[in-house]
């Protein structure tokens, strides 16, 4: 195992490596000079230079990548070149937030897909369960922010329950924060929901099959009993992997439902960032996402091999 | 069934919390209210630095509100006196004396004077990085009398002086707070920065310093949206109070509700102008954009585009300038005659936009009424500011474009032939210089005469002006009618 | 599972799909009004006569708009998923078929992938769009990108299931090289987990565009898409709800239809897979 882990360890910093130099390539492509940008329209050309030269952006690449680099691993992001105000401590504050949002909207998920796959699959032959699957299908077609929509006008405009939009953090009023996230816990966690509904399913399924649960049953445990002492588990190994792939797509998904509702968040930082031509932003931005959810997979893959040994050697 | 149990009982803490919340949440939007109010704004600045930052929202923020100018615009384009009691004009009308109010500090603590006055309009030659610092090249030099006068001298009359001093340009700056200006304003308003959560708010904090009448409100919150639905929803729900500019006019009936909402049109300086690449073909060909013109029915485009708000112009002069004439008969709706102009040329054109609503809007409007006359608009969408400046603004390299020009009295960026529209006409150029030397009654016919020419040379197309909608939960006051200054003014915004 | 339940969802999907394959055909030929046209009379025409979904603030006709946006929703899903295809399943290929004295290659092949997989179409397509600006173009090619390890994935899995089969077997016994058991055994025998991964994709896709759009950054302004009609009609939505309501409706049946029609395709084309995604 631990070998495993070191294995898998030493892949996840390379991919990191590896997506750094990608993100720094494809933003070095990004027409337009930083210096030129942040200057506006009628800068003097030595004033461009020397704000280039202040900005490190005159240096070659190579060493500008290195200097950048370097300073992601010691947390530092660098200085913004069109707020100059420092970027690690905006990604810090907009990240928590992320999480936050993404946390709980998988929590939702869960909530909704838990009891509503195992039901369907306990009872897979009763109309109802036959209505959960059909529901999910439809739940899965539609678009988070879709969902965002809906629940804004009814909740919040027609019958003014809650907030449209907007993010009060925790620290200023607990009460708030709760409220002003709920929608966008739902609109991201019920369609996601949707999905993994849907694998919930199929697992619990696929473990009332085996032989194991037969047995138990067979000793007189009732349906739900045994599920719960032998099959849980066993179920849990492939609703594992799909929850992070999921996790993965909701940090992305939080960037659409972040508009929708007006949360200042990583996604909304970004978007920003890319219209104001915010070249360091966009960068640090992009990588604290791929970061993460190469970070998510490498979790997803140790707890794959912790739940299954006999999946270590696999990969 | 333990653990299934726990889930239950977390899911109901969870909407436990939800409905205690709400009561409470309600209470407290409510006490927060009476010292506070909050504005939603659509572009949220990317630092504080109006003298070398280019933009609206920078002085939209803080002009009036936090910096304070010699004069100030009132609401009817009329200059007011603001820091400057009041002020002599020669008979040559080169030399203007101001007297300072007395006992005026920075919200720094650090008192204002005539030295300011000389250190900040001279840092706007060396120090300023915007192309509207030339406004201020007619000063000769400034010149401090004693702490309360200070004497600024122009190398020959100019009717824009005074003007221009009521912009940002004549923002007043202490002579120790200029060292971080995109991040600390300091100025001698009625508000001081209080926090600045970027691309969420900023609150403006009442500057319990000021020197004149204090404000109405405690703290005033400016809130940014990148979208209108949710600036509007904001509004519906009680999360703000006041949407500055409604950015969805077609949204405009969710407001009609006289005992929630008032409803505030006026107009602006926003002239939304269907520019036209002059200095590259097929527009560097007076017949093309003429037939331009005459192909588009701008009521039509008025009402489909933004629901008829707004007005048609025909010229680069709003209704509330002196020399504003209704120009819209230049160039009647007339398809016929664009096709006869096109002599049955058929064209196809780049029409690179900004990625903002009302820009969005028309363009789809303009590309269809384009078509009908043979000519093929396509439409590109690019980022607002970055990329839509960097590449139409900067290289000119677009052969159609819109955009809201919401500077005040700017008819003057036609005279610079490097300008994006490429517009060169000389004659154009010496009606705008002597409107500026000569007296008030000619400055008022030679700007009539150079709004005339403009039209009729097809420099662009004026598509319309943009209607000034601000829409605010009833018993909000204070709001302006017209939004013809650079700022948005908050001194006199109350909550009842 | 009774297989005619399974069949039901089969035609289902069947069906929608070739709704909206059939509408984005005739779209080409026909539509009830010139989708583009702005007609100030007809601002927010109701439904009827002639505009039989109404039109919208530009008095554009609703039905040709989701007309042509069938044809743009297609034309981005088919060609981000033979983007993926194209890349994603010779790569598949080589990762499943090295031996195993060669593993670095697939472990290399499937690391590089994960990294891929790292980059979401979103996420993508913002870069891109800061790029080269935003456009069905980019929106197209950041989808399929970003579907390219799903398609790797799912072909090294099944490709390592086809070579220890006899047959495999025989021909490398027999000194056939690789590239020819992969045209002549291999591929023939992925063909359907393929397919169904590309039925599956092209829902993905589908979303993909419809978020992309609604940001602003998939297709320009006028040609018609399901997503900026969404975003279109969101200042209408309480006083003209239809403007959402088609949309809206038709993102998710046409999502919907993929994902059956996947479905269904994993269970007729291969039965072991059966039950694999529920």
């Amino acid at each position: 195992m631990i070998v495993y882990l070191l294995k898998r360890l030493a892949v996840l910093l390379a991919s990191v490596a590896a997506a750094g130099v990608a993100v720094f390539a494809f933003m070095a492509v990004l027409p337009g000079d930083p210096a030129e940008i942040a200057l506006g329209v009628n800068a003097t050309p030595e004033a461009v230079a020397d704000l280039r030269a202040r900005f490190g952006t005159d240096r070659p690449p190579v060493t500008q990548f290195l200097d950048w680099f370097g300073g992601l691993v010691h947390g530092d992001f660098g200085t913004s070149y069109v707020t100059s105000s420092p970027i690690g401590p905006q990604i810090a504050d907009r990240f928590g937030v992320t999480v936050v949002l993404v946390l709980g909207g998988m929590v939702v998920a869960l909530l909704v897909a838990v009891p509503a796959g195992t039901y369907a699959a306990v009872h897979h032959r009763d109309p109802v369960g036959a209505a959960i699957s059909a529901v999910s299908q439809v739940g899965i077609a539609v678009p988070a922010f879709l969902a965002g929509i809906l629940l804004v006008f009814v909740f919040a405009v027609k019958a003014q329950a809650l907030p449209s939009g907007g993010y009060v953090p925790i620290a200023d009023d607990p009460a708030e924060w709760l409220r002003s996230l709920l929608l966008p816990w739902l609109s991201l966690g019920l369609v996601q929901g949707a999905v993994l509904t849907r694998y919930v399913r199929s697992a619990v399924l696929d473990v009332m099959r085996e032989d194991y649960l037969r047995t138990a049953r067979a000793k007189g445990r009732g349906r739900m009993g045994a599920l719960w002492r032998h099959g849980l588990r066993n179920a849990s190994i492939p609703v594992v992997t799909v929850l992070g792939l999921q996790l993965a797509t909701l940090l992305i998904g939080a960037v659409v439902v972040e508009r929708v509702f007006v949360i200042p968040g990583l996604g909304d930082l970004l978007l920003n960032g890319v219209a104001g031509r915010d070249l360091l932003l966009v960068q640090g931005v992009v990588m604290v996402l791929v970061a993460a959810v190469l970070l998510i997979n490498f979790v997803v893959d140790v707890c794959y091999a912790a739940l299954d040994p006999r999946l270590r050697g696999a990969r | 069934m333990r653990r299934i149990g726990i889930w239950i009982a977390l899911g109901g803490l969870l909407l436990g919390t939800a409905a205690c919340g709400g009561g409470s949440g309600g209470r407290s939007g409510e006490t927060a209210a009476k010292e506070s109010l909050s504005v939603g704004f659509v572009a949220e600045p990317a630092n504080l630095d109006f003298t070398s930052t280019e933009g609206a929202a920078i002085p939209q923020a803080l002009l009036v509100n936090v910096y304070e100018g010699l004069v100030k615009l009132d609401q009817d384009g009329k200059i007011q006196p603001l820091l400057a009691e009041k002020w002599d004009v020669s008979p040559d009308r080169k030399t203007y004396t101001f007297t300072l109010h007395k006992n005026v500090t920075f919200s720094s603590g650090a008192p204002f004077t005539a030295d300011d006055v000389v250190f900040s309009l001279g840092r706007v030659k060396t120090d300023w990085k915007l192309k509207i610092k030339s406004q201020l090249d007619v000063i000769d030099k400034v010149d401090k009398k004693d702490d309360t006068t200070a004497v600024v001298t122009l190398k020959r009359p100019s009717n824009g002086f005074l003007y221009a001093l009521a912009t940002r340009l004549g923002a007043m700056f202490s002579r120790t707070g200029v060292a971080d200006l995109a991040n600390k304003p300091v100025g001698t308003g009625p508000y001081q920065l209080g926090v600045w959560k970027r691309g969420d708010s900023i609150r403006l904090d009442a500057n319990p310093r000021y020197w004149g009448a204090k404000p109405a409100a405690g703290a005033v919150t400016l809130k940014y949206f990148k979208d209108a639905t949710a600036m509007n929803n904001a509004l519906l729900t009680g999360g703000i109070d006041v949407i500055s500019s409604v950015q969805a006019p077609e949204s405009l009936q969710q407001f009609a509700d006289p005992n929630r909402f008032t409803t505030i049109e006026g107009t602006t300086n926003g002239e939304v102008v269907l520019s036209m690449n002059n200095g590259r073909p097929p527009f560097d060909d007076k017949k093309v954009r003429q037939a331009v013109r005459y192909a588009i029915d701008h009521k039509a485009l008025l009402d489909t585009a933004w629901a008829g708000r707004g007005k048609p112009i025909g010229s680069m002069v709003p209704p509330t300038d002196p020399w504003y004439e209704d120009r819209t008969g230049d160039y009647p709706y007339d398809p016929a005659k664009a096709k006869e102009l096109l002599g049955g040329k058929t064209y196809t054109v780049k029409m690179r936009i900004p990625n903002l609503p009302y820009a969005v809007a028309s363009a789809q409007v303009v590309k269809s009424q384009l078509a009908q006359v043979g000519i093929t608009a396509d439409i590109e969408p690019l980022e607002f500011p970055a990329r839509w400046l960097d590449v139409v603004f900067k290289q000119g390299d677009y052969d159609m474009s819109i955009i809201n020009h919401v500077e005040p009295r700017d008819m003057g960026i036609f005279a610079d032939k490097s300008y994006y529209f490429r517009y060169d006409n000389p004659a154009f150029g010496k009606l705008l210089a002597s409107a500026d030397e000569g007296s008030e009654q000619q400055q008022t016919d030679d700007l009539k005469q150079a709004a005339k020419l403009l039209s009729d040379d097809a420099a662009a197309d004026w598509l319309f002006l943009f209607p000034n909608l601000i829409v605010a939960k009833k018993g909000v006051t204070g709001l302006p009618q017209n939004a013809i200054a650079e700022s948005f003014d908050f001194t006199g915004l109350a909550k009842q | 599972m009774s297989g005619r339940r399974l069949n039901l969802g089969l035609a289902t999907g069947g069906a929608l799909v070739g709704v909206v394959v059939a509408a984005a055909l005739v779209s080409f030929v026909w539509t009830p009004h010139d989708p583009t046209l702005v007609d100030a009379a007809g601002k927010l025409r109701e439904p009827g006569g002639g505009y039989l979904l109404g039109a919208d603030k530009f008095g554009r006709d609703t039905l040709s708009q989701l007309m042509v946006g069938a044809r743009t929703t297609l034309y981005v899903g088919v060609v981000a998923v033979g983007i993926a295809a194209v890349v994603g399943t010779p790569l598949g290929v080589a990762a499943g078929m090295a031996p195993r004295s060669r593993g670095w290659l697939s472990e290399l092949i499937m690391r590089v992938n994960d990294l891929v997989f790292a980059f979401p179409a979103l996420l993508l397509a913002v870069m891109l769009g800061a790029v080269y600006g935003a456009g069905t173009l980019t929106a197209m090619i950041a989808i399929g990108v970003a579907t390219v390890p799903a398609f790797a994935r799912v072909a090294r899995a099944a490709t390592m299931q086809v070579m220890v089969t006899d047959y495999v077997l025989a021909a490398r016994a027999a000194g056939r090289r690789g590239p020819a058991i992969a045209l002549r055994h291999v591929l023939p025998n992925i063909g359907s987990v393929l397919i169904v991964q590309a039925s599956v994709s092209f829902a993905i896709a589908i979303l993909a565009e419809a978020a992309l759009s609604f940001l602003g950054f998939g297709t320009r302004p006028p040609t018609p898409s399901w997503g900026r009609m969404l975003q279109e009609s969101q200042e209408l939505l309480f006083s003209t709800p239809r403007l959402a309501l088609w949309p809206g409706l038709a993102i998710a049946l046409a999502v919907l239809g993929f994902n059956l029609l996947g479905d269904g395709l994993r269970d007729h084309l291969d039965p072991k897979l059966r039950n694999a995604r529920g």
